[in-house]
């Protein structure tokens, strides 16, 4: 059996970090929550997923520490999670603010485009949101999945292991959340094998 | 997988190393409190005093159903009714953040006179993920101050343990289970810490916390029938809440003017997210029509909440 895979979630002030965690250590993965002021010369970990959080991301992105410095020098997959994939969005050229229509609980998702993150699962179904700001514009992403009211749900880097969720699959509410981390967890495990 | 047979061990291990002397806990007959005294007293044995504080925002009879449970587990149970001085410093109290800070404020002094005759230098709290999740701190916003947290005092005379902090209720559950306490205490439902205080929104007068525990006690029974008899499966939590907004009836022939009473019913595992329950009509029927008959002079209509969290959250304060 190979090593188990080395998570730490990264915790920008979600309700649902510790949730994350919980979830994550479901799997069978060593995982702790670490500030997001931690430097990235002090993680060893083989991914981070990064929460999502309070901070709006236009107008308080100095309250998300050290993440974009993760999305330039850490070295492995990074899945960012609502705030947390709007920060790397932005990071990365795009654009992100505040929502049209904010999205609060319940909410029907659709995959138009499965990749690694929805691989085995239905092309329509319930996600639990919580989010003021949303995905605008993602040059050098591809979007994997939309809702009704949020045109970009799930996104995927067009040449790094980074992946972003506006929605929460740690959420219980959610469906199929668990796969879906344990998919991302498989992704990391391929990489680690061919690095 | 989580592992309740080594959390256990684990557990009882730590607080054997971390407790020295005598502990006083925080106990309300809940699944958290009470899986968190069974773990310190395997730890420590006749060193931990139970203290159960009647804060008269109970539900009925709960104060004594609990007292009877808690001695038939072994635990050395001291009840305190400390209605009075609670109803005294909740008086003219609206803002629900305010509510949750007096009510947490109260517990700490209860339990720290029991501390100073007992001797006691540690104290223990059934706390899990959700009361410090919610009631934040650094980065994270206040959803609302838990009792057992954000509500808690500055100035604090004990060491505060609290065991069951990274779990969430569906593992305590599992904790409470592997340690052998009876199936209606592990799978009972939650209860918060400031009781029916947050359950009659605004100022909690005596007289409104007598309303809303009849209310609470008629969705309860009518719901656990409804469960028992197949209508329905068990909701994660079901009560009821005093609105401070009164609407017109007609009681025979008359006018009434009374307040609301809201229903809410909720499916969850964590209580981190939750969606309203589906319960049938025949039976939020029976609930209403039960709430408006018996409660007649004070309540006028009965509401179902169909919110789920988020963006609604479980509780109303």
């Amino acid at each position: 059996m190979s090593e188990a895979v080395k998570v730490y979630v990264v915790d920008n002030g979600g309700q649902w970090t510790h949730r994350i965690w919980r979830v994550v250590r479901e799997l069978d993965c060593v995982t702790k929550i670490i500030p997001n002021t931690t430097p990235v010369s002090e993680i060893d970990a083989d991914t981070l997923i990064l929460s999502g959080g309070a901070p709006r991301v236009v107008w308080e992105s100095p309250k998300l520490g050290n993440c974009t410095d993760y999305f330039d020098h850490f070295k492995g997959p990074i899945l960012g999670e609502c705030v947390g994939m709007q920060l790397m969005v932005i990071h990365f050229g795009g654009k992100a603010g505040p929502a049209e229509i904010p999205e609060y609980g319940l909410a029907k998702m659709q995959v138009i485009d499965e990749d690694e993150l929805f691989r085995g699962l239905p092309k329509e179904f319930l996600v639990w949101e919580s989010h003021n700001d949303e995905v605008k514009e993602t040059p050098n992403f591809k979007v994997l999945a939309l809702s009704e009211n949020c045109k970009i749900q799930a996104i995927k880097h067009t040449s790094k292991p980074f992946y972003g969720v506006q929605f929460h699959p740690e959420v219980n509410n959610t469906e199929h959340g668990e796969e879906i981390l344990r998919n991302f967890v498989n992704v990391v495990k391929r990489k680690r094998e061919t690095d | 997988m989580f592992n309740a047979e080594k959390f256990i061990e684990t557990t009882v291990q730590e607080l054997k190393n971390k407790i020295k002397g005598k502990a006083v806990i925080g106990i309300s007959g809940g699944v958290d409190s009470t899986t968190a005294a069974i773990l310190v007293n395997r730890a420590i044995g006749e060193n931990l005093r139970c203290v159960l504080v009647d804060t008269g925002y109970m539900r009925k009879n709960e104060v004594e159903n609990n007292e009877r449970m808690l001695k038939k587990l072994g635990l050395n149970v001291l009840v305190v009714d400390a209605k009075e001085r609670f109803y005294e410093k909740l008086m003219g109290v609206v803002e629900p953040e305010q509510k949750r800070k007096i009510i947490g404020e109260q517990f700490i002094r209860v339990f720290e006179e029991v501390a100073r005759k007992e001797n006691a230098e540690y104290f223990v709290q059934g706390t899990i993920a959700p009361d410090w999740i919610e009631s934040g701190g650094g980065l994270r916003d206040r959803i609302k101050s838990h009792h057992n947290v954000g509500g808690l005092p500055e100035k604090i005379e004990f060491q505060i343990i609290e065991p069951l902090r990274d779990l969430y209720k569906d593992e305590v559950r599992v904790v409470g289970k592997t340690l052998g306490l009876p199936e209606e205490v592990y799978e009972r439902q939650p209860f918060p810490g400031p009781g029916l205080a947050v359950r009659v929104l605004g100022e909690a007068d005596p007289e409104s916390a007598r309303i809303v525990r009849e209310a609470c006690a008629i969705v309860e029974e009518e719901i656990e029938k409804a469960v028992k008899s197949g209508e329905m499966s068990k909701p994660w939590q079901y009560f009821a809440v005093l609105l401070p907004c009164k609407t017109v009836g007609v009681h025979g022939d008359v006018r009434a003017y009374g307040n609301i009473i809201a229903v809410r019913a909720v499916e969850s595992l964590d209580g981190m997210s939750a969606a309203y329950s589906k319960i049938p009509h025949k039976v939020l029927e029976r609930i209403s029509v039960r709430i408006t008959n018996t409660l007649k002079d004070a309540v006028s209509r009965v509401v179902f909440d169909v919110t789920n969290k988020p963006p609604g959250t479980i509780e109303y304060e």
